[in-house]
């Protein structure tokens, strides 16, 4: 293929570039191991010392996004097909097995499951969580109020986190990392969290921070939201890219993809699966440094 | 596409895509050295904000609370006086018997701790690790603030006792060269916590190992007996009083004790191994900085 006619210019400074990204984990497997392993001599050493049978997960096949200022991009897909591996290695959180995420600053990402520390009272958490994200302690005291009413907690917020129940302290870590306004925000469920109340609440300043931000990443279950609050959605399933385009598009084929699943027709819906990967255009980074005009 | 089918799929079209990268930077990528120790100043509350908060919470679920800071090092103190004072008399020959006890056991307990909680800093904070982006040298360090300011209290126990029990001794200006030796003995702490804090998110299995190198290191460091009557080998005596540990020791002995200017040797030899240890830690810890938190 003749690649360099064909080469698109991006003008400007895109938000995120995914590059050539690919995540693997080695894993123990309780399946019996393979027979040929260790069929020569299985000292009792080598039995005491070796690990479990190691399995390698394809979590996520070689994939490259470039998303440019302004985009919000859904990430759809079904359990188990990538969906929150990506958000992890955009954000920073797990490293890629190969290739790598540039990004324009820091992303921010807006998780509901990961615990501070324990030990601390919930006000000591949201201290030691806007610290740790950079802030100064003036800022800090300037935003504690907000942050403490956003997470609904005024009566508890002395109590130690390890009193709080998974709601409590997820609503609190939300409001933690919503303190900042983030140029890149990536959102994974948030908006499923906690009572009816709150939800209101969390989806407000969620709009807030979604009008601020230069790009948005969104994972959800509900399609609905993602038609409503995204410019580009991307279809992962058990780790490939599938489709990469309009909302409407795009949902209508995974909802097509996955009513056929339902109804147990496996066939026409790997027709769907095949038919959409044969449409998908990959694309591959090319770096330049340069701000060359094209010839 | 199942998990195990090794090969990559190919992608049917593929559209390179020129990007100006000159504004991005790679995600989660390692600063240069100068520009980590920068960050690290530059989150200087968040280490001092955890070390603080930290120390209020850690014996909250004891019913004598604080109490336990100084109740723990004088059962300490008890019970080897008991064995090694009364029972096996390797007393013999040292002047103020158990004032040169407390002052090892003090000493000694005190980076013990520092050292295997840095060490351990990365480990238990996990969570933190994962939440936020912020130089993860911070996790150490703030372990290390947080012992010393635990320290204090221990310190002024061990004077007290020091005062207080027969044979009672008297305050003399040397006492304030205990403050120096101790701040050496924390850098030396803290790079050695930098060390094991790196191999253990590695190699967790270190941290069953990390108790018996401890305690192998009590017994090397003279705290219930004086080196001279055990070894009588000249070059091996001048070989294990390289130990730092044991210099901090003499030091803090020489000058609450026994009323001496402590030799400059030792404080070579402290000064040595802390400088040595905090550069090496530091820029090991650092090489490290990508890999922290993830799997």
């Amino acid at each position: 293929m003749d690649a360099d006619d064909q080469e698109i210019f991006i003008e400007g400074h895109p938000c995120v570039v995914v590059d050539s990204v690919e995540m693997r984990y080695r894993v123990a497997s309780t399946a019996a191991a393979a027979p040929e392993a260790d069929v020569a001599k299985p000292s009792l050493l080598r039995r005491a010392v070796s690990k479990p049978n190691m399995v390698t997960v394809h979590a996520l096949n070689r994939l490259s996004l470039v998303v440019e200022r302004g985009e919000s991009v859904g990430i759809i897909g079904r359990n188990g097909s990538g969906k929150s591996t990506l958000m992890k290695i955009i954000s920073g959180q797990s490293k890629p097995s190969k290739g790598a995420v540039y990004a324009s600053s820091t992303p921010i990402m807006l998780g509901v499951n990961a615990a501070l520390v324990p030990d601390l009272s919930g006000d000591q958490n949201v201290i030691l969580g806007c610290l740790a994200m950079g802030m100064s302690r003036a800022e800090v005291d300037e935003k504690f109020n907000s942050i403490v009413e956003l997470s609904g907690l005024e009566k508890s917020i002395h109590l130690p986190m390890k009193s709080y129940s998974s709601g409590m302290a997820s609503r609190l870590r939300f409001a933690i990392a919503a303190s900042v306004d983030p140029e890149i925000l990536l959102v994974d469920e948030a908006l499923n969290t906690g009572d009816a109340q709150f939800g209101d609440r969390s989806k407000l300043r969620m709009d807030e921070l979604r009008e601020q931000a230069g790009c948005v990443f969104l994972v959800s279950h509900s399609l609905e939201t993602i038609k409503d609050m995204c410019t580009r959605v991307v279809w992962l399933d058990k780790g490939d890219l599938i489709m990469d385009g309009e909302p409407e598009v795009t949902v209508k084929a995974y909802q097509a993809f996955t009513r056929h699943l339902a109804k147990g027709n496996n066939i026409s819906a790997t027709k769907i699966l095949d038919e959409a990967k044969a449409n998908l255009v990959a694309t591959e980074i090319r770096g330049r440094s340069s701000r060359r005009s094209r010839g | 596409m199942s998990a195990d089918s090794a090969i990559d799929p190919e992608p049917v079209a593929v559209q390179p895509l020129s990007v100006d990268m000159r504004r991005l930077t790679r995600v989660g990528s390692r600063p240069s050295f100068l520009d980590y120790l920068v960050k690290l100043w530059d989150f200087r509350q968040f280490i001092f904000y955890d070390a603080r908060a930290r120390v209020q919470s850690g014996t909250r679920r004891d019913r004598l609370g604080s109490a336990w800071l100084l109740l723990n090092p004088i059962f300490n103190g008890l019970t080897y006086f008991l064995i090694f004072g009364l029972l096996l008399n390797t007393s013999r020959g040292i002047e103020n018997f158990v004032g040169y006890l407390v002052v090892g056991i003090f000493v000694f307990q005190f980076s013990s701790g520092a050292i295997t909680s840095g060490a351990r800093s990365i480990r238990s904070s996990k969570s933190v690790v994962q939440a936020f982006n912020f130089p993860r040298a911070a996790l150490p360090i703030g372990a290390n603030v947080r012992e010393l300011l635990r320290a204090v209290p221990l310190i002024l126990a061990m004077l007290l006792i020091v005062v207080v029990l027969p044979p009672a001794e008297k305050i003399t200006w040397l006492w304030v060269l205990v403050l120096p030796a101790i701040l050496l003995q924390s850098l030396f702490n803290l790079g050695v916590g930098l060390i094991l804090a790196r191999i253990i998110s590695r190699v967790h299995d270190v941290t069953h190992l990390m108790p018996f190198g401890l305690r192998a290191w009590m017994y090397c460091s003279a705290i219930f007996y004086s080196y001279d009557r055990f070894v009588t080998n000249p070059a091996m005596l001048a070989a294990i009083k390289l130990n730092p540990l044991f210099n901090v020791i003499d030091i803090v002995r020489d000058c609450v004790l026994y009323a001496r200017v402590p030799q400059w040797q030792s404080w070579a030899i402290l000064a040595a191994w802390a400088l040595g240890a905090l550069a090496v830690g530091l820029v090991y810890f650092w090489k490290g900085e990508e890999s922290y938190g993830r799997g």
